[in-house]
Formats: C-alpha cells, sequence, structure tokens
C-alpha cells in the first residue's frame, strides 16, 4: 500500500499535463464552446415539458374537450367567446392592476429597509433574519393564516373597528384587492429588501466618504449616492415583482376564489376556473395562450426599455 | 418572486391534459385491472373506514375480489373525470348523483343498474324513494346510495334565542323576519353566513325557491327550460330573499367570513349569531369545534313555511346521498351487483350510524337506538322520510361546468350587484347538459 500510492499520485498530475500540455490551444478552444450534445438533456427537457404541452394547448384551445372522450374541433369558438367575455377583459385589467399595486406599495418598502438592514450593526443582522422569515413560508400557509387573521368577528378588524368599519375587507373589490396586495407585500418584501440589502453593501464606501467631506447630509446621500447606484438593482426587482404579479395564484385560490362574484378573477385564476373547475379545457387554453403571448410582450419591453440586455455594471471605472 | 410563474403552470396544464389524451387513446379497449378483480374508487375521508369494512365483508365470500381505492381530499371529481374514460379507469365509483354523474352517462360511460335491479328489486325497494331516485339520469337508475343523507337543517343558539324571548324556533317566513327583528335589535347578528363559501349562500337560494315555487321551478330548469327563472314565483323567491337580506339578517360583513374555516361555526357557538342554515354534518363539525355547545346549546328545525307559496313545507334539500355508480365496460357486473346488495345489508347500516352517518335504507331505523345521537339521528330520518322532495343542492344538480357561475351569481344577488333581472339572466346563462 504505502509503496503504490505515491506512484499513484504522481501519475495522475503528469498524465494530465502530457495530455494538455502539447495542443493547449487547440484543446482550450474545443473546451470553451462546448458540443451541441451538451445541450441535449436540457433541450428534450425543455422541449418535453414547455414547447410540446405549449403546442398541445394553442391546439386544445381551438377545440371543445371536457376531459371525457375525445376534444372536438370547435373552430374559432372559443377565441369568439373570450373576446366577448366580460371576465376575461376584466381578469386582465385585474392582473395588471395587482401587478401595478405590488410593485408601488414593495418597491420602497423594499429599497427603505434594504438600505437600512445593509448598515453593519449586529441589531441589524438579527432583525433582518426575522424580516426574512415571511419568505421561508409556503404562499398557501401564508394565505391561509392571513385569511384567520383578517376574520372579521374573530380576527384583527374585530378588535380595530375604528380601522376596519364592519370588516367586510373580503366581501369589497377593494378590500379583497387591498388584502392581496397587502399578503403579497408581506410576503415578498423581505426578498427584495434582500437584494436592496446585498446591492447597497456593494455600493463602494469612497462615494459615501467623498460626499460627507463635500457636506452632503443623510438624506442628500440617499437621494444622490445610493439611489441612483441602485439602479440597475430596481430594475432586477421590479421585473421579478412583475412577473410575480402577473403570476399570483396561490393567493388568490385561498383567500378570495376570485370573490367577491368575479371581482378579484386574475387571469391565471380565471384559467384555472375555466380548465379545472367547469371542465373546459378549450376555453381554459385560450386563455392560456392570451396568458403566453401578454407574458412574452411585457418581457420584451421590460427588457428593451430597462436596457436590461445591455446593462453594464455602474462600478465600472470607481 | 412567485413560486408558481404562469409558464410551469400552463405547462403542467398541458402535460396533464397531454397524458389525459394519450391514455383516452388507450382507454375504452379493456378495463384489465388483473383477473378476478373489480376496482371501487371512493372520495378518501373519515367515513373509508366502513366502506373497508364492507369490501372486506364482501370478499370473504365472493371469487372475484373487490380492491378499494381512494382520492383523497376535495379535488375528487377533478381527478375522477380526468381518469374516467382511460385504462385506470375504476369499475364502480362514489359520487354525488344529479349533475355529478351526467357528463359520464352524457358520454355513455355508464352502466344503467336497472336490469341489475330488475334481477333484485331490494336494490331499489331498500332505499328511501327521495333519495334513491337522486342519482336516476333521464329515466334510468345509475347510482346505488352508499353513505349516508345530508338534508340542510336550520340550526340555533338555544341560549341566544331563549335570551331575546323567542320561544320556539320560526314554523314560518313571518315568524323568522320577526326573530331577524328581535335578534337585530339585541345586538345579534341574526344569522351566521359563510358567504365566502358561496354554496352556504346558495342553500338559502334552493329553499325559497322550493318553498315558494314548488320543486318544479328547479326540474324545469334543469331540464332546459330556461324561461322557468323569469316566472312570477322565481322573482318572488327573490323578492323574498332580498327582503332578508335587507332586513341584516346576515349582517353587513358576511362575505368575508367563511364556513369552511370555522368562521360561521363559532359566531353561532360563542353567541354572537342566532341562527345558521347548514347541512346535517354541522352537528359534527360544532361537536368538533366546539363540543360543549354542541351537547347542550345547539338546536335545529326544518325550514320554516312560506304562507302562499307553493311548495310543501316538507320538502327538503342538500345532499340527498352518495351513490355507487358502475362503468359500462366492467367485466364483473355480476359480482358488482352483488357487491352492490351489501349497501342494505345490517352490518352497513350499523357501521355507518356508528360513525354518524344517516343511511338511507329502509331498515336504518331499527338501528338508530345504536348511533352517537339517537334523538338527531331520528329527526333527520323522519325529515327524509316524510319529504315529497328532496333537492339535491343546485351546484350538485348542475353539471359541473355550471358551479362557477351558480356562485357567482348567488354572490353577487346577496351583495346587491345584480338584482332579480340580473340572476335571472346568469341562471338563464348556465349550461344544462
Amino acid at each position: 500500500m504505502t509503496t503504490t500510492s505515491p506512484t499513484v499520485a504522481r501519475r495522475r498530475p503528469s498524465g494530465r499535463g502530457s495530455k494538455a500540455a502539447p495542443g493547449r490551444s487547440k484543446a482550450g478552444a474545443a473546451v470553451t464552446r462546448p458540443g451541441f450534445a451538451w445541450a441535449v438533456p436540457a433541450t428534450l427537457f425543455f422541449v418535453l415539458f414547455a414547447v410540446l404541452p405549449l403546442v398541445l394547448v394553442a391546439v386544445l384551445s381551438f377545440t371543445d374537450w371536457n376531459g371525457l372522450g375525445s376534444p372536438t374541433f370547435s373552430g374559432l369558438d372559443n377565441w369568439r367567446a373570450l373576446i366577448h367575455d366580460h371576465t376575461m377583459i376584466q381578469s386582465l385589467w385585474l392582473s395588471v392592476l395587482i401587478t401595478v399595486l405590488g410593485v408601488v406599495v414593495q418597491t420602497p418598502l423594499s429599497i427603505l429597509l434594504g438600505v437600512w438592514a445593509a448598515g453593519k450593526q449586529r441589531n441589524r443582522a438579527i432583525l433582518s433574519a426575522v424580516y426574512f422569515i415571511p419568505l421561508l413560508l409556503s404562499a398557501t400557509a401564508v394565505s391561509v393564516l392571513w385569511r384567520a387573521l383578517l376574520d372579521p368577528n374573530f380576527g384583527v378588524p374585530a378588535q380595530a373597528k375604528w380601522l376596519f368599519g364592519n370588516g367586510n375587507l373580503l366581501g369589497e373589490q377593494k378590500g379583497a384587492i387591498g388584502v392581496l396586495v397587502f399578503v403579497g407585500a408581506w410576503q415578498y418584501t423581505p426578498f427584495h429588501t434582500l437584494i436592496y440589502q446585498g446591492a447597497t453593501r456593494a455600493i463602494p464606501p469612497v462615494l459615501y466618504q467623498a460626499a460627507s467631506l463635500d457636506g452632503a447630509g443623510m438624506v442628500r446621500q440617499f437621494f444622490h449616492i445610493t439611489l441612483p447606484q441602485l439602479r440597475n438593482t430596481m430594475i432586477t426587482s421590479m421585473i421579478l415583482m412583475v412577473v410575480g404579479g402577473l403570476t399570483t395564484f396561490d393567493t388568490v385560490l385561498i383567500l378570495t376564489q376570485g370573490g367577491p362574484g368575479t371581482d378579484t378573477t386574475i387571469s391565471a385564476y380565471y384559467m384555472y376556473q375555466q380548465a379545472f373547475k367547469s371542465f373546459d379545457f378549450g376555453g381554459g387554453s385560450a386563455i392560456a395562450l392570451v396568458l403566453v403571448v401578454i407574458a412574452t410582450i411585457i418581457s420584451l419591453v421590460v427588457v428593451r426599455v430597462s436596457g436590461y440586455d445591455r446593462m453594464r455594471s455602474t462600478s465600472e471605472g470607481v | 418572486m412567485k413560486k408558481r410563474a404562469w409558464l410551469p403552470r400552463a405547462v403542467a396544464g398541458g402535460v396533464t391534459l397531454m397524458l389525459g389524451l394519450s391514455l383516452a387513446a388507450c382507454g375504452g379497449s379493456s378495463s384489465s385491472n388483473g383477473s378476478g378483480t373489480f376496482h371501487v374508487l371512493v372520495y378518501g375521508d373519515a367515513s373509508n373506514k366502513v366502506e373497508k369494512q364492507i369490501v372486506d365483508t364482501f370478499n370473504k365470500t365472493s371469487k372475484v375480489k373487490a380492491v378499494m381505492d381512494t382520492i383523497p381530499g376535495a379535488d375528487y371529481q377533478q381527478k375522477l373525470q380526468t381518469i374516467i374514460n382511460t385504462k385506470q379507469a375504476p369499475d364502480v365509483f362514489f359520487n354525488w348523483g344529479g349533475g355529478s354523474i351526467q357528463p359520464f352517462v352524457k358520454a355513455g360511460l355508464l352502466m344503467p343498474l336497472d336490469s341489475m335491479i330488475a334481477k333484485d328489486p331490494g336494490l331499489k325497494s331498500n332505499f328511501l324513494p327521495s333519495v334513491f331516485n337522486g342519482a336516476v339520469v333521464d329515466g334510468k337508475s345509475y347510482g346505488i346510495p352508499m353513505r349516508g343523507t345530508q338534508p340542510v337543517l336550520l340550526f340555533n343558539n338555544q341560549k341566544v334565542l331563549k335570551d331575546a324571548g323567542i320561544s320556539s324556533p320560526p314554523a314560518t317566513w313571518n315568524d323568522l323576519l320577526n326573530d331577524v327583528k328581535i335578534l337585530k335589535a339585541k345586538g345579534k347578528t341574526p344569522i351566521a353566513l359563510g358567504g365566502g363559501d358561496k354554496w352556504t349562500t346558495q342553500m338559502w337560494f334552493e329553499y325559497l325557491y322550493d318553498r315558494v315555487a314548488g320543486p318544479g321551478l328547479f326540474e324545469k330548469a334543469l331540464s332546459g327550460d330556461k324561461s322557468a327563472w323569469d316566472s312570477a314565483a322565481s322573482r318572488e323567491a327573490l323578492s323574498d330573499l332580498k327582503q332578508l337580506i335587507d332586513a341584516g339578517a346576515f349582517g353587513s360583513n358576511y362575505d368575508s367570513v367563511k364556513y369552511t374555516d370555522g368562521g360561521s361555526v363559532a359566531l353561532v357557538a360563542t353567541g354572537k349569531a342566532g341562527f345558521e342554515l347548514m347541512g346535517s354534518w354541522y352537528y359534527s363539525q360544532q361537536q368538533q369545534d366546539h363540543p360543549d355547545f354542541a351537547k347542550s346549546g345547539l338546536g335545529y328545525s326544518a325550514f320554516p313555511s312560506v304562507p302562499g307559496g307553493k311548495g310543501d313545507q316538507n320538502d327538503i334539500v342538500g345532499n340527498t346521498n352518495n351513490y355507487y355508480s358502475v362503468l359500462k365496460k366492467t367485466k364483473y357486473p355480476d359480482a358488482v351487483a352483488s357487491f352492490l346488495k351489501l349497501m342494505y345489508s345490517d352490518e352497513f347500516v350499523k357501521a355507518q350510524l356508528a360513525i354518524g352517518n344517516l343511511p338511507t335504507t329502509t331498515n336504518t331505523p331499527q338501528f338508530l337506538s345504536t348511533s352517537a345521537d339517537p334523538a338527531y339521528e331520528q329527526y333527520q330520518y323522519d325529515l327524509v322520510k316524510k319529504a315529497p322532495s328532496f333537492q339535491l343542492s343546485w351546484d350538485q344538480s348542475y353539471p359541473p361546468a355550471a358551479q362557477t357561475g351558480i356562485y357567482t351569481a348567488v354572490q353577487e344577488f346577496a351583495d346587491g350587484k345584480l338584482d332579480a333581472d340580473g340572476f335571472i339572466k346568469a341562471m338563464q346563462a348556465l349550461p344544462t347538459s
């Protein structure tokens, strides 16, 4: 044993070296540009679980199918119905509204919290850890929790009548949307806070030192150094918020079921309702396709407008 | 950043559909679930121990064995619909009768049980007729009752009523309106309503339509005659309900309250509300959530009569029962027939009563004394037995595709967002087949 192991150890590096040494430039080029074979597993996976179902959904949107028997071709019926469907048009507006409200509420909160938490004091580290907890809970559990907390007779509203009146939060459109936005913010603000905290810490301290030499106070430093330096982070965070807002589903499913009436029936929930509650898979597929198209447009616009595609480091040249 | 993005979900949906398609393609060829066994699919919950016991009893004597499978949770109907036309389809399955099996009947998947009943008339005559008829579609029988009946009753908090000087539960609609006025003056919510669940609000519609117009109106509407919704009786039922809502019977925040998370249950148990209209399972729910109140303070009565209405005051609404239906392609119709015969056996009745279900067989009364609460079970049994009509819940009578439409309509009418015309229009828009 003692005699063989050194030789093995010695042979390994020499073997590797001897192969790599002669044609380093050639071998190196091959390594940096891996062949198509490397992409096969991911591509297969993507085709099987993303492209193929998407195509099937597109096909289904032209059929009438309740899950029993075979789909029957129905031409443009589903699409014609969708165009005149008041609930569908309303659901798109609701999705946009909830997204915009989510961004408007969460962005200032998470910037302030993130900048504050970027300080090095120990109490901030502890509090930041506490703030992070909501993100670790499942969205479903969070919704169930808030559903119980907001019960008008036994929850928070019953104890704070001056604020909530009769507590009919989920029985009115404004209240229900407010609850959805609030619960979303409660759960996801910590995540964005974390992003801003990291970004703030990455701002070179020299900038602040120079600013204070020039006599800039806290507020001035925040608006003239911190915020501009966080620009790219804001774009990242907002894109995530937009994606999150447009795909809100669990909170609606648990908290409002699209109600009262159809007042919070957002597009994603409406799709689920049509396909899996009403067993109208054709109609549900049509909604799904609309969502695919809209989300694609939005992501293209966001990437173009924000300059996300040609984003440069702000630390350059510092 | 939400965990569920639309794309993965759409994809998951797509895959489900794809699987469904490919399975549907294989389905129909045969239902070879192994040799000499047939599969019984049941909604997975606490009642399963009785179903398991009956399956075991059956297997003791039968050469062809029954295998019981369960689908847990509230997604039963969704999952059933996905597999029923595939190779994985069961031979016998649990359902709610009415609209819940109608799409399967239309698709030609179910076996009419009339020839089985011709061979053994007991399969029909041993059940209460109003319940047995719950699984009759287009004049043919498709289901055998296999659990307990669940009529909707008007429950009350006896202490709250007594303190308000109300001596007995309301017998007529005017009594109810009067009680509402008294309770409201006392600062109580007269009637607890978990409007967030929507099917809870629906129960009020079901009873009022029955009392005012008789069971015929809904039957007519369900059969496709949409003019029924626009009749004078329909409008009268709606205006009665409107009157109750406007009188403040349910308070003002009922749409934020739910039955399913215990909100409305607690309102009654803690004495903040006087009444609640709910299915007979309410009793065991109170026993579980508020045992002391269930023992000493929970009262119950039938829905009040509406003077001048066409409906019989003994009519009831609710879940008539659950049923076993049989797939046409089963290989063992004879074995299935003898399995179904166990649904009126003494053993079945005793086992159901022991876990608090009320079977609807004609031999049930002899065993009522063995149940956990004989007085309550006897009351329900008599109610069901003497009921000229037992209307299955609207959301179960209509095909599943109509459910969302019904829920939205009843909630928006109760909110005042729809007037009578709007409600009538919404109900007329429902798919009936």
